[in-house]
């Protein structure tokens, strides 16, 4: 290969690399100025409602879609807000409490399954959502980049946490779904004709569950839960973790091998699996895990009292 | 290793500038090919490192032996070691245990329970492709079409290349091999082509096809919960993300060949244009349908022992290429929807049928991919009780609202393959190929359509899923 060919790929390759790195930071804070006026949406709206409204809350929930759809946190406080989201674990979760503000006095309601707890391969990769906020909250990068989720090139190409959601943050931009300023948090699930029978069905075929007999907590959810203690301890926030109910929780070993996990670690835990045991209603449910609309609301008052009693 | 992983990004500029650094000495060039292409097999599985070797020994010889066999016989029979060899390993590691269930099932039918016969049997990555590869050398030197080569290192080399190694495009040796033992020069036009190939490649893997495997995945992980639209929209969106995610691979390892001065044949020509399946397979993993043709479907006897025959020869050509993709009834089952129709197809051709609609033959366009996205069923699913559950649920149709599940998901797969489709259909309207459409770019265009790429895919690219040919 002659010097000309050398010099042709060098600066083709240069080029390249230059251009792409100054068209990704056009893209990336052109979508910043967009996003930020983005509230309504569940990738990048409710996470920007909840920056928002983080330092005024006084109480916040957090976990899956399990708290996003069985408790309604306006019945507990006026002042709050319910920042689960499907498919959201405790690395998510985590990071968000720790950019609530310091020494200010909230309850921190946090919701855990102790199934989720005890799975051996989870790498926290739920937190990878925030990516949008990668370049431009230390904390959540710093979070970030403790479990190595952040895409490899997420350094030189910013845009990158930008990912699968600009669809969703035009649209949102355009055409708001809903009013954010009357929203909650809480996506409350009214269930159709259609996932009755389907639930109906699931429930006549159900099986017998193989119960796991090793309980050993997943690293990273120890050290969120530690940390999420000191964290709370110092500044001035009461922390009490929950397990919403389950329609038929056919492995109790978990709850209760995790119960005392959180015993022994000084925190306070709430097990309502089998809340609805003894007086279970099929309108209750959307699905095993889901409550409806109107178990949501049966819930939320049964909990407003227990949060009352260990306060 | 795979071409959308991490760390091939660190490998390929590796080999590829000391490859070029190389250039005046061809052998260490060579040697340098060799052992980069074990490197990059032997990063999934290295044990199996040992079968492409023994492979690659066992054609070496037969090769060499056939061309100096002074009878037909001799030739015959080192014809047969190289064919009894390589099916052989094919055989054991691809089929073994599709053959023992298939007997236990029929036994079963009988009343008769044997023992478990299946082995715990790792499939090797690419065993179909270099198997085909290194046949086609023994059988192309067996009919005197082609010179076997002396030189170790070209020939294993030409086995094992990396850029086609596990899933093609499948290269016969007279194409690849002389490449392999001529000096190749740098060609800035082949660098931008292969730069361009590359990256567009890379969109339609990384982008359309594994968006659109999140949907499709969903569906057919149990197509009795869906109604017919639903199972409709993941069946066609599937036609797609096979396409997409098998050109998008092919496109990869045609422009990495040619960034390394190897110029391999087209293996897919905006096949979804066809207005017969004839001109499908023509166009559709053309290394595959060529190999077919020339090395199963001529052997057999091709067209030559009348129209019966040639019935049979194209039914028996498409039931074993569907067998070639896997161990499953469903890919035979494929393979025998192809084989009916294309055999339907040279029936009517030899009845003049066409000449009579020759004003509508546009219809056949969406007739040929309405057959091909049926057929479609069959391939995608795990098995045949659920592809007939998939068909029955189409034809009760029930056409109500699909479920769309993510919405962001589908959005998303929808906008990027509208701009895989509208560069394809821009392609085809041009009459322009993949191959070549980087090649007359200049270097503020190359900085350009690179940009703009590189952009999609960090906006749109969804976490990668292994080649869907990568498991034949």
């Amino acid at each position: 290969m002659n010097l000309k060919n050398i010099e042709y790929i060098v600066k083709t390759i240069t080029l390249v690399l230059i251009f792409t790195y100054l068209t990704d930071k056009v893209v990336f804070f052109s979508l910043n100025k967009i996003s930020d006026k983005v509230f309504t949406g569940q990738s990048i709206g409710k996470l920007n409602h909840y920056i928002v409204l983080k330092d005024s809350l006084d109480f916040v929930v957090f976990g899956s879609s399990r708290a996003n759809r069985n408790l309604n946190p306006e019945i507990i406080s006026k002042n709050s807000f319910n920042m689960g989201a499907d498919g959201r674990k405790l690395s998510f979760a985590a990071t968000l409490i720790k950019i609530l503000p310091r020494k200010k006095e909230q309850t921190v309601l946090l919701h855990i399954d102790p199934e989720k707890a005890y799975l051996k391969n989870y790498k926290g990769d739920d937190i990878q959502v925030l990516g949008t906020k990668y370049h431009r909250n230390p904390l959540i990068k710093n979070e970030i980049d403790k479990l190595e989720q952040a895409d490899r090139f997420q350094k030189f190409y910013w845009s990158l946490g930008y990912n699968r959601t600009v669809l969703g943050i035009i649209k949102n931009y355009l055409h708001p779904n809903y009013n954010y300023k009357n929203y909650s948090g809480f996506d409350p699930i009214f269930v159709t004709e259609n996932q009755k029978n389907i639930f109906k069905n699931i429930l006549k075929n159900e099986a017998s569950v193989k119960c796991e007999n090793v309980f050993v907590i997943n690293e990273i959810y120890k050290n969120y839960l530690s940390e999420l203690k000191l964290f709370c301890d110092q500044n001035n926030k009461k922390l009490i973790l929950f397990t919403s109910p389950k329609y038929n929780d056919q492995c109790k070993e978990d709850n209760l091998k995790f119960s005392q996990t959180m015993e022994n670690m000084g925190l306070t835990y709430l097990d309502m699996t089998d809340y609805f045991k003894k007086n279970n209603l099929f309108e209750y449910w959307k699905d095993k895990i889901h409550l409806s609309n109107y178990g949501a609301e049966i819930f939320t008052e049964e909990f407003k009292q227990l949060l009352i009693e260990i306060k | 290793m795979l071409f959308n992983s991490f760390e091939f990004l660190i490998f390929f500029p590796i080999v590829f500038t000391i490859y070029w650094v190389l250039n005046k000495d061809l052998t260490k060039q060579n040697l340098l090919l060799l052992l980069s292409s074990y490197i990059f097999y032997a990063w999934w599985d290295w044990r199996f490192l040992s079968l492409i070797i023994i492979s690659s020994f066992i054609d070496f010889r037969a090769g060499i032996k056939i061309f100096a066999s002074k009878t037909k016989r001799e030739r015959k029979k080192w014809l047969i070691v190289s064919l009894v060899a390589n099916l052989g390993f094919l055989s054991i590691f691809k089929y073994y245990n599709f053959f023992a269930e298939s007997f236990s099932d029929l036994m079963n039918r009988f009343g008769w329970q044997p023992n478990d016969l299946t082995l715990n049997i790792i499939l090797p990555v690419g065993i179909s492709f270099y198997t085909f590869q290194t046949l086609s050398y023994s059988i192309d030197i067996y009919r005197k079409q082609f010179k076997p080569t002396y030189n170790v290192v070209s020939f294993f080399t030409y086995v094992s290349f990396f850029p086609q190694l596990v899933a093609g495009p499948i290269e016969r040796a007279s194409n690849l091999l002389p490449q392999i033992e001529k000096k190749r020069i740098f060609k800035k036009e082949w660098f931008n082509a292969g730069v361009i190939q590359i990256l567009i490649g890379l969109f339609r893997k990384i982008v359309i096809a594994d968006n659109i495997a999140g949907y499709v995945d969903t569906i057919y992980a149990d197509v009795s919960l869906y109604n017919s639209s639903t199972i409709l929209l993941a069946t066609v969106l599937y036609a797609f993300q096979i396409y997409f995610d098998f050109a998008g691979y092919s496109d990869i390892a045609i422009g990495t060949a040619k960034l390394l001065g190897f110029k391999f044949n087209q293996n897919f020509n905006l096949p979804y244009f066809s207005k017969s399946l004839t001109e499908f397979w023509r166009k559709w993993h053309i290394s595959l349908s060529f190999w077919l043709r020339d090395y199963l479907y001529i052997s057999l006897g091709g067209n030559r022992k009348g129209i019966k025959i040639t019935y049979r020869n194209l039914m028996l050509t498409m039931l074993l290429g569907g067998l070639w993709h896997g161990a499953n009834w469903t890919f035979l089952f494929w393979g025998g929807i192809h084989g009916v129709v294309l055999s339907l197809e040279k029936f009517l051709k030899s009845i003049r049928f066409s000449n009579k609609f020759k004003t509508v033959d546009f219809l056949g366009y969406p007739l040929t991919f309405g057959i091909v996205i049926f057929s479609w069923i069959f391939f995608r699913s795990q098995d045949l009780n659920s592809a007939f559950v998939a068909i029955k649920k189409i034809f009760q149709f029930n056409f109500s609202a699909p479920f769309i599940g993510d919405i962001n998901l589908i959005t998303n797969s929808i906008l990027v393959l509208s701009i895989g489709l509208i560069f394809d259909l821009y392609l085809f309207n041009k009459n322009l190929s993949l191959e070549n459409l980087g090649a007359k770019f200049s270097l503020l265009k190359i900085v350009i359509v690179s940009c703009i790429v590189i952009m999609l895919i960090n906006l749109f690219y969804s976490s990668s899923n292994n080649f869907i040919y990568f498991q034949f």
